[in-house]
């Protein structure tokens, strides 16, 4: 089991120059604890107009920050909107290549497609087209790491032959990822043979499905580059002495996280179609219900990694049971714990979580 | 430190045009074939907090909605009804706070106001279905030419690919001013989707004169069996969701 650290960055209004430079500063500030006491992968997201939600709308500058930083944490770009209004896929190519040379050969690189109309509207994108996008993205990067000169002729984007440059440190690839919200997702990962980044919550039984499914169908795979058969799933982290304090701290910011991210407009709200057969998001689960009791809080899924050392390690372990083979934790929201209690949470965590899951592993990679 | 974005708007306000509900419904109401017009657009954000009561959140990006609904059969007999609705988030749960709507049928506009808390006028409801495009006008006796709507260029859409979003009717009731909360069921037998396009929109003629619409979204046109399930929750409309939904048991408004 591999643990890692999640940022939106999410910011607390007014987003003056000050809040926003706090988050990331904090964050770095996260990342460089997290390195020290072996958490294994950050991640960083890509999102654009998430007013309060994320304000990770370059994350490749926020992770190279990072990877200068840190001597041993793998660096997570995850993952990075493969839709061609907001990406070019040779810029992408490119930056990625350029982050895994800087960081040394940590890169993981998330690709996703864009769950809310908020962003896709924003671009003029169109909706319906995004998987294909997406399709072609992840099938043309890898050629153009690995392939001294590339060419493609496609309907998302064409090039003629060029050396797309610089190519990764990591051989043949950095490993890749998709993230999974919309139910079917981890299918179209497990085709491509890649990473399955689950970035919405799920309960344990639709994980263990998710994950069953996967597994079995990666054997089968049509491989868009070198296989990365590992799936991942996110999770929210307070771990302090007292299961009281934890209850009421971690609780604190997973409801401001939930609440920020339902008041987003997802794509299948505001544009009809099958191309998103999910509202996406944390709160999904609540949203997509017709009707429903609006005074109930967002419902805490199974396994949450909020509590005292003991009650994280027993959820951990039912992740792990269902093929988990990695755990992204938010551990902050909008600055709602102070930074000390965030940094104490990990250090927390590394010294008497971590442990359960080396000593059965035989070590950390 | 503010966090997320709450309705700022005076609460009361809401009390002007609410229908007064003695008694919620408590039997679902029943539209079957129903043809149903589903169309949003993006509004212009300044005012967006400020029409919204504080126990409501906008969306991001702020949104109206238009529903019609052409009901061939119902205990009303056949009528047809128009509604303008703010998107925008109850607790976590998507809502549309009704503005106002207009019913064709008096018989119908009466049910529906005092059962289900509709703020509604009797006025015209023309939904005209062609092959390439649908019509929609919508006008009151007083104010003529609320709405007028073109639908193109249908493309044909899965059962299951229209997201429906319950609405909140604010309404005076016995225990208070209240959001009843409508939660409709649709179940889709044929949907469409549309090109949208608004040619004449009377924002104050519907009751709130700040709705200024920027980007008009795909529409859904369909046919549907449309239930309006009995009323379960109110909601206070001064304080947030969390604080002040009220479950509605079988023997109190």
């Amino acid at each position: 089991m591999k643990f890692g650290i999640f940022h939106e960055l999410a910011t607390p209004r007014p987003f003056t120059a000050e809040n926003e430079r706090k988050v990331l500063m904090n964050a770095l500030e996260q990342v460089r604890v997290a390195d020290e006491v072996g958490f294994d992968t950050v991640w960083a997201v890509e999102h654009h107009f998430l007013e309060g939600y994320s304000h990770s709308s370059a994350p490749e500058l926020f992770l190279t920050a990072c990877a200068m930083q840190t001597e041993r944490i793998r660096i997570g770009h995850g993952a990075v909107v493969c839709v061609r209004e907001m990406n070019h896929p040779i810029r992408v190519a490119e930056r990625a290549a350029t982050l895994d040379l800087l960081s040394g050969g940590r890169l993981e690189f998330g690709t996703a497609r864009s769950s809310t109309w908020t962003e896709l509207g924003g671009f003029e994108a169109d909706p319906d087209r995004t998987k294909q996008d997406w399709d072609e993205f992840v099938r043309a990067i890898p050629g153009m790491w690995t392939q001294e000169r590339f060419s493609w002729q496609g309907s998302c984007f064409s090039m003629p032959e060029r050396a797309v440059l610089p190519k990764p440190l990591q051989k043949p690839h950095p490993p890749m990822w998709v993230t999974v919200t919309s139910p079917g997702t981890e299918l179209d990962a497990a085709e491509r043979g890649l990473g399955c980044l689950g970035v919405a919550t799920a309960s344990l039984a639709e994980q263990e499905r998710r994950t069953k499914e996967y597994k079995r169908r990666i054997q089968l795979c049509d491989p868009a580059g070198h296989v990365n058969d590992r799936v991942a799933t996110l999770n929210f982290m307070y771990c302090h002495e007292d299961l009281a304090v934890a209850a009421k701290r971690g609780m604190s910011f997973l409801g401001t996280f939930g609440l920020l991210n339902s008041h987003l407009l997802f794509t299948r709200e505001a544009w009809p179609t099958t191309a998103y057969q999910s509202l996406g998001g944390v709160s999904a689960p609540a949203a997509s219900k017709g009707g429903g009791n609006p005074g109930a809080a967002y419902g805490v899924p199974d396994g949450v990694a909020i509590g005292d050392p003991a009650s994280i390690v027993q959820a951990i372990k039912r992740w792990e049971s269902v093929g988990v083979d990695q755990v992204n934790f938010l551990v902050n929201a909008c600055e709602i714990l102070p930074q000390e209690q965030v940094l104490e949470s990990l250090r927390l965590f590394a010294r008497e979580v971590m442990p359960a899951f080396r000593e059965e592993g035989g070590g950390r990679a | 430190m503010t966090l997320v974005m709450t309705g700022t708007g005076d609460a009361s306000r809401l009390a002007e045009g609410a229908p007064v509900v003695e008694a919620l419904a408590r039997e679902p109401l029943a539209l079957p074939g129903c043809v149903f017009v589903q169309a949003l657009t993006e509004i212009e954000s300044g005012p967006m907090c400020e029409m919204l009561p504080p126990a409501l959140h906008p969306t991001l990006p702020p949104v109206v909605g238009f529903t019609v609904w052409d009901a061939p059969d119902s205990v009303w007999g056949p009528f047809r009804m128009a509604q303008l609705r703010i998107e925008c988030r109850s607790g976590l749960r998507p809502r549309g706070l009704l503005v106002s709507a207009v019913v064709d049928q008096p018989e119908a506009a009466a049910g529906l106001a005092s059962r289900f808390g509709f703020r509604v006028t009797t006025g015209e409801v023309v939904l005209d279905r062609g092959y390439d495009a649908t019509r929609i006008r919508v006008a009151t006796a007083g104010k003529a030419g609320l709405f007028e709507a073109v639908l193109r260029a249908p493309q044909r859409l899965g059962e299951s690919d229209t997201q429906f979003v319950s609405s909140l009717h604010p309404a005076r009731m016995p225990r208070g001013l209240r959001l009843v909360q409508v939660d409709v069921d649709h179940a889709v037998k044929r949907a469409e989707r549309t090109r949208f396009g608004i040619e004449h929109f009377d924002a104050a003629g519907w009751g709130e004169a700040r709705i200024r619409p920027s980007l008009a979204l795909p529409a859904v046109v369909g046919v549907a069996d449309v239930t309006l399930r009995p009323i379960r929750y109110v909601c206070r409309p001064d304080v947030l969701a969390f604080e002040g939904t009220e479950a509605v048991d079988a023997s109190a408004a």
